[in-house]
């Protein structure tokens, strides 16, 4: 199965789905907890990430740091 | 074999780290009860396949070396409970600090699974020693070729759930390297000190304050906790577990649903426990518990530890919400939460002060843990379980995502104090049921179509318990009375003041009367009010009115004309038919029949015609209504005739029975007492107008008039059965009760006076034609519990319904509803009130109606309804129905009178009475009895309070309500003054008279006459119980009233108070009062008598509890405690039965003194305030520890000195015996057993008082120093510095030691410390 780059925009996406906001009020520089994250979101969303774009970060290395900007490197966001 | 020694991390610092915050609290918990193994948490891993077992023992070697958490032990040190580095022991088995691992091989075993279950029970029985550690325990069973079972235990103050799948997953990954032969990778875990450090930096931070505040805002108005079991109880050793699965199918479904309303599965669960909980608990407002990881951005992550948080979750279940908008609720809910989920639970509950009054932050917890883990070990799949999730307070539904998708496993746990297992059963079959509705239902519809009863529970609280259709003839009220007439003439009918009217007689006379009514207009439909007072002519009356065709509208003579009136004019009947012309209504407008010279000869002696069908009106009773104004209460002919036949079917009269009459005509149990009798050739007996209320008239008018059948309310039959002539009413062959909860010893109370009689007990409201449910009671006294009302009457059909209207299963509280034949027709002239009471039944018939009863119940297993109060301000005092708020509108309306509140209060145990608190007057101007006098002028006589109290302001509660358990209780009348008891029985004497009459135990003079203390026959009954029980003495009621005075009962009793109550470790010196109790630790020789001179100096409302040594009494499992922290733990138990919770007083002379010090840290570290240490004459243990271990000889001193006296020459124990008993002391009472044990503990508590490590009491003290020159010139306050946190305040008190509790220097500390104690209740 053809994976994707994972971009910052689609993890905003992603994120905001799974906490059923906007995607305009998802930030990537604050904790995500904050907004409502928690563990099964969180791996709902590595789970989908795996499966469409092939990540390969662990529940722990996302939970650690919850907030967008530190994950898009785990997550293989380049630029 | 040697050691296996595994590359270990860095080992902690020698002096250990702290505990976290969130360790604190399960280490006091185990320090509360060392003995207890509820810390424990532990898993099993069920591993399908090869496992070479010393590699296997090798891989958990290395990951515990690598986990800090689980090398250390948690020890007490003079900074408090610290956590000190432990090495792990080698494995050589002989080794006592060996490895904790145990490998069985089961395969020869029957059943090697449940051996290898059996094995893990026990081992999770163990509780760990928290200060020897290790705090782990793994065990590895092979239970088939290719299946082995790895069980872990650890205690919950090192690990919690989410560090469990943490050690799961390197124990995995460690394992598969070794068996590959490879090295296991670096250990991934972060370091305990982070955790430490991460905890302490939190405490001090802004982000802790921020927390604190938001929950403190959150939980304000501390609201309550319901939860499942309806009362809380202590944590329990144990819990009990009730595991079931959810299939895929399911939880695929709830998945898909908690997408479609953007939640998660666990949010989605979350929300239906509150719904279950909601209905289950009948209230809308209800506060889960939510175990979190707490880890979340936190390097807690890779740290295996104890972390893990409980926060509570407030929700609204309103029926018209959806359950779409209810998970929102609980996404934002947590989402709230989340954001100070550092904050801890416990720091919650002490903030709220819940901790100090016993009471829970939450209800039931429910714990999703998604980390099931699929692990695989060098190839080998795995499938954990758990088996202990940690201790159960209340009740956890524990939730796991199981990782093989096949869906999830559900968790029942619960604290068996509060749960038995089968009742977690039904729970989670019921929760499971309402899950599968859920997930098939539109998430958008109304909660109010979801019930919580199974499908089969629903059949049977709905169709099974109501089979009661029973087909009757349509018959009226009186026309089975005139037919039995015509069977029997000459049949005694009536008898009343010694005439007696035979059948014939009575029919006739009422057919005249009838014929005069029916020309005056009394026909079907039409109202007749009858004003006679009992007597053969209201008998008369009430059947003339019937006969006509006509509706009876009973005006009670003893109500106010007032309310008479108001009652003619509301109900507009065709006559008033009076005794005497002053008796009729004045100004009414309504024409009078008086009987007192009435000349009805005239008139037919037949039965006159009438056509009069089952639907036309039989009587209007008027009842209190809650805006003011009574109601009447139309009941038809079809719906009273149903009640009788169903009545006379049920116990059958028979022309030898006589049914007593002594209810008044206002209240509907008359109405059996006026016809059942005559409708099937009985005859009624009437009591004298006023007779029933007088115990002594109704026993002698039962037994000379031979009745066999009767009526009372149950407060009522209490004070009748309390009536020395009671017991000889013997020709009763059954007595049935209404009206009020009739409490189960009062039926025990009638089996012990009447064997032979049957009791019975009946429900109903005047809405539903007198009773609905009956209930035979077994009046046998080993049957205990609630009374039930009972099963349903004829064609008569009872609904517990929730907030929804949906059926309550058996056991679940909601409110009463009826249907069926007996339903009234309607409020008279109240057609608004008639539908809001009166509506549709959703389980009936189309066109149906259900009366809404206000009352609430639950049906028992067996299909009867048990009463458990009210859901509104109607009560019911001594029977009677009162609608509280019909008396605050007549008070409201007194002038001045600005705001009114009346309540019932039970200031006294078993003593209700009205109270009605005022706003407006000025206390001094208000004139109660003049308020009172004019309200008994609208008011009948029991619907005026007997209390009135002018308030400045009513007290409101937090979101603004009147809070009504903030109204004070009324000032007492002065009580009396006497003499003072002499010895333990006198003294137990005055003290259950205190109780019983609610007074000071000090205000019960040995003298004072039980009445002449405003004892009632009510309460006199309760005394003779509570003396039998307390003192074991055989004590009739009678002889209360012959001996009315302690010191007169004290000389009828010949049984004198055992010694085994004073022995006891907890010491009742003064149970009554309302301050916080002052609890008072033995001295040496471990009895705490020495304080009973504190009792009559200090304030008579202050309780005093003495703890006192285990051992005094030979009990088979007392043993002499190893330490002072032991001795002080179980102290800390004790004083909790009596107060579960802070702030506490406490005071020790002596060895006393350390061990309240002791106790005061250990409340103290458990969370709990200690507002009052004071020691007398009491030194820390570094004092004494250089001093020689007192001999035998020093042990018999002290315990000379406890008798009062210096020891001279006496050498042995049989010395110092003889010279007690010569001397009279009250020591020589006791056995020689127990003296023996008293020097036993002398010298004990000496061991541990140079033993005993001091820690930081954070506090004052208040100290009294014997300041008289003494030998031990060393000995000083000081002493104590290191151990107090706060200032010591000494008072030198000019006596030697052994003199600080007697008089008088015992009168000079009490002064000081009744001063304090004053300070700390204000």
């Amino acid at each position: 199965m053809a994976t994707s780059t994972l971009t910052v925009e689609q993890i905003r996406a992603d994120v905001a789905d799974a906490l059923g906001e906007d995607i305009a009020d998802i930030p990537v520089d604050e904790n995500l907890v904050d907004y409502g994250l928690d563990s099964v979101r969180i791996m709902a969303l590595l789970e989908r990430w795996r499966r469409d774009h092939g990540a390969d970060a662990t529940f722990v290395d996302l939970a650690e740091q919850p907030a967008i900007e530190a994950w898009a490197p785990l997550l293989g966001v380049t630029a | 074999m040697t050691a296996l020694l595994e590359p270990a991390t860095e080992a902690l610092p020698v002096a250990g780290l702290p505990l976290t915050a969130a360790q604190s609290g399960m280490w006091f918990a185990q320090a509360l009860d060392p003995q207890s193994p509820a810390q424990n948490t532990a898993e099993c891993i069920e591993i399908h396949g090869p496992v070479e077992p010393r590699l296997f023992a090798r891989a958990l070697r290395r990951v515990a070396g690598e986990a800090d958490a689980l090398r250390v032990r948690l020890a007490e040190t003079a900074e408090g409970p610290r956590q000190l580095p432990l090495a792990l022991g080698s494995d050589d088995p002989a080794d006592p600090a060996r490895f904790p691992f145990e490998e069985y091989d089961l395969r020869g075993a029957a059943d090697p699974d449940a051996t290898a279950r059996a094995r893990m029970r026990e081992d999770l029985a163990r509780p760990f020693d928290l200060a020897a550690g290790p705090l782990f325990q793994h065990a590895l069973f092979r239970v088939a070729d290719e299946r082995r079972l790895w069980f872990q235990r650890v205690h919950h103050a090192v690990m919690d759930g989410f560090g469990y799948s943490l050690l799961a997953r390197r124990t995995a990954e460690v394992y598969t390297a070794l068996a590959a032969g490879d090295e296991p990778g670096p250990s991934p875990f972060g370091r305990l000190t982070d955790l430490v450090a991460e905890d302490a930096a939190y405490r001090s931070s802004q982000a802790y304050e921020t927390d604190r505040a938001h929950w403190n805002a959150a939980f304000a108005d501390r609201p309550e906790a319901v939860n499942l079991a309806g009362r809380t109880a202590l944590p329990s050793r144990t819990f009990h577990r009730r595991t079931a699965h959810i299939g895929a199918e399911l939880s695929d479904r709830l998945k898909e649903l908690a997408a479609g309303v953007r939640a998660t599965w666990p949010e989605v669960l979350i929300a239906a426990q509150a719904l279950y909980l909601s209905r289950a608990t009948h209230t809308e407002e209800v506060v889960l518990g939510l175990p979190m990881m707490g880890r979340m951005g936190s390097a807690a992550l890779r740290i295996p530890g104890m972390v893990m948080n409980v926060l509570p979750l407030r929700l609204t279940v309103a029926p018209h919400a959806t359950f779409a908008e209810l998970t929102r609720q609980v996404v934002l809910g947590i989402r709230a939460a989340r954001k100070h989920q550092r904050y801890r639970y416990e720091e919650i509950r002490r903030d709220l002060g819940l901790l100090g009054e016993g009471r829970a932050l939450v209800g039931p917890l429910v714990n999703v843990m998604p980390f099931d883990y699929g692990l695989t070990f060098a190839g080998a799949p795995s499938t954990a379980h758990n088996l202990s999730a940690g201790p159960v307070d209340d009740l956890t539904v524990n939730i796991y995502d199981r990782a093989d998708g096949s869906g999830l496993r559900i968790d029942h746990d619960g604290n068996p104090a509060l749960y038995k297992e089968h009742e977690l059963g039904v729970h989670q079959r019921r929760f499971l049921a309402l899950l599968a509705r859920i997930a098939a239902a539109d998430p958008h519809e109304p909660l109010a179509r979801h019930g919580i009863c199974t499908g089969a529970e629903r059949a049977l609280v709905l169709d099974e318990f109501n089979a009661t259709a029973r087909d009757v003839p349509p018959t009226t009220l009186i026309g089975p009375i005139e037919a039995q007439a015509a069977r029997t003439p000459d049949a005694p009918a009536l008898v009343f003041d010694g005439s007696t009217l035979t059948y014939g007689e009575l029919n006739a006379r009422a057919n005249r009367l009838a014929w005069h009514l029916a020309e005056l207009g009394v026909r079907p439909g039409a109202l007749a009010a009858v004003a006679v007072p009992r007597s053969l002519d209201l008998v008369v009356a009430l059947l003339a009115v019937a006969k006509a065709g006509g509706a009876y509208l009973p005006l009670d003579p003893d109500y106010p004309a007032e309310r008479l009136a108001h009652m003619v004019e509301d109900a507009r009947p065709a006559v008033v038919i009076a005794d005497t012309a002053a008796r009729v209504p004045a100004g009414v407008g309504v024409p009078a029949v008086v009987l007192q010279g009435l000349d009805v000869s005239g008139e037919l002696p037949v039965n006159p015609p009438r056509a009069l069908t089952p639907q036309h009106p039989a009587y209007v009773i008027y009842t209190s209504g809650s805006t003011g104004r009574p109601k009447g209460v139309v009941v038809p002919h079809g719906a009273i005739d149903n009640r009788l036949r169903w009545m006379q079917a049920e116990y059958p009269l028979g022309p030898g029975d006589r049914v007593l009459q002594k209810t008044p005509s206002g209240f509907d149990v008359s109405v059996w007492e006026f016809f059942w009798a005559l409708r099937v050739g009985a005859t009624i007996v009437m009591a004298a107008p006023g007779g029933h209320k007088d115990p002594a008239y109704l026993a002698r008018t039962i037994r000379e008039q031979a009745v066999t059948t009767c009526h009372f309310v149950p407060s009522m039959l209490q004070v009748f059965l309390a009536e020395p002539g009671a017991a000889d009413c013997t020709g009763l062959r059954r007595v049935f009760c209404s009206g009020e909860a009739l409490p189960r010893e009062t039926v025990q109370e009638f089996g012990r006076t009447l064997p032979e009689v049957e009791l019975h007990n009946l429900y109903g409201p005047t809405e539903a034609a007198v009773d609905v449910t009956y209930h035979p009671c077994d009046t046998r006294p080993a049957v205990a519990g609630p009374v039930p009302i009972g099963k349903p009457v004829w064609n008569t059909r009872l609904y517990v319904l929730d907030a929804a209207l949906q059926p309550c299963p058996p056991g679940v509280p909601g409110e009463l509803h009826l249907a069926g034949v007996q339903l009234a027709t309607a409020y008279l002239g109240r057609p608004a009130l008639t539908a809001s009471r009166f509506v549709a039944d959703p389980y009936g018939p189309a066109g149906s109606r259900m009366y809404r009863t206000g009352d609430l119940a639950r049906w028992t297993e067996h299909g009867e309804i048990e009463y458990l109060g009210r859901t509104d301000h109607q009560v019911k005092l001594r029977g009677l129905r009162i609608e509280l708020g019909e008396i605050e509108t007549e008070l409201a309306a007194r002038e001045g009178i600005t705001g009114a509140c009346v309540l019932v209060r039970e200031d006294r145990p078993g003593d209700q009475r009205l109270v009605g608190y005022v706003t407006g007057p000025h206390a001094e101007a208000f004139d109660a009895d003049a308020v009172r006098d004019r309200l008994a002028q609208t008011l009948p006589d029991y619907m005026v309070p007997g209390a009135l109290v002018v308030l400045d302001d009513f007290p409101l509660s937090p979101n603004g309500k009147l809070d009504r358990k903030a109204l004070p209780a009324p000032a007492q009348a002065a009580t009396g003054t006497g003499r003072a008891p002499r010895d333990p029985r006198e003294e137990t004497l005055t003290r259950l008279f205190a109780e019983v009459l609610g007074q000071d135990r000090l205000s019960v003079g040995m003298d004072d006459g039980f009445f002449d203390l405003g004892g009632t026959s009510l309460l006199a009954a309760r005394l003779v119980r509570r003396i039998r029980d307390t003192l074991g003495a055989d004590l009739a009621i009678g002889a209360l009233f012959q001996a009315q005075t302690p010191a007169a009962l004290a000389a009828q009793l010949d049984a004198g108070l055992g010694n085994d109550a004073v022995l006891r470790t907890l010491l009742p010196l003064r149970t009554a009062g309302s301050r916080t109790p002052l609890f008072v630790f033995h001295p040496a020789g471990g009895l705490s008598w020495c304080y009973s001179g504190l009792l009559a100096r200090l304030d008579p409302d202050q309780p005093v509890y003495g703890l006192q040594a285990r051992g005094l009494l030979a009990e088979a499992d007392a043993h002499l405690p190893a330490s002072m922290a032991e001795m002080a733990a179980d102290y800390v138990r004790e004083l909790r039965t009596v107060q579960p919770h802070g702030p506490y007083r406490l005071l020790g002379w002596s060895v006393g003194g350390v061990v309240a010090h002791t106790v005061a840290v250990l409340l103290q570290e458990a969370g709990e305030e200690v507002e009052l240490l004071s020691l007398l004459d009491a030194y820390p243990s570094d004092q004494w520890q250089d001093q020689a271990v007192p001999a035998e000889a020093d042990a018999l001193t002290a315990l000379l000195r406890m008798a009062g006296y210096e020891r001279t020459d006496e050498l042995t124990r049989d010395d110092v015996l003889a010279t007690l008993h010569r001397e009279g002391s009250a020591l020589a009472g006791l056995s020689d057993t127990t003296l023996t044990a008293v020097v036993d503990i002398v010298v004990n508590n000496a061991h541990l008082m140079r033993a005993h490590r001091h820690r930081r009491f954070d506090g004052d003290v208040l100290f009294f120093t014997a300041a008289a020159p003494r030998p031990e010139h060393w000995l000083t306050p000081d002493s104590w510095r290191p151990y107090i946190g706060g200032t010591l305040t000494e008072h030198a008190i000019d006596c030697l030691h052994p003199h600080l509790t007697q008089a008088p220097h015992l009168d000079e500390i009490v002064d000081v410390l009744s001063r304090r104690l004053k300070e700390l209740d204000r």
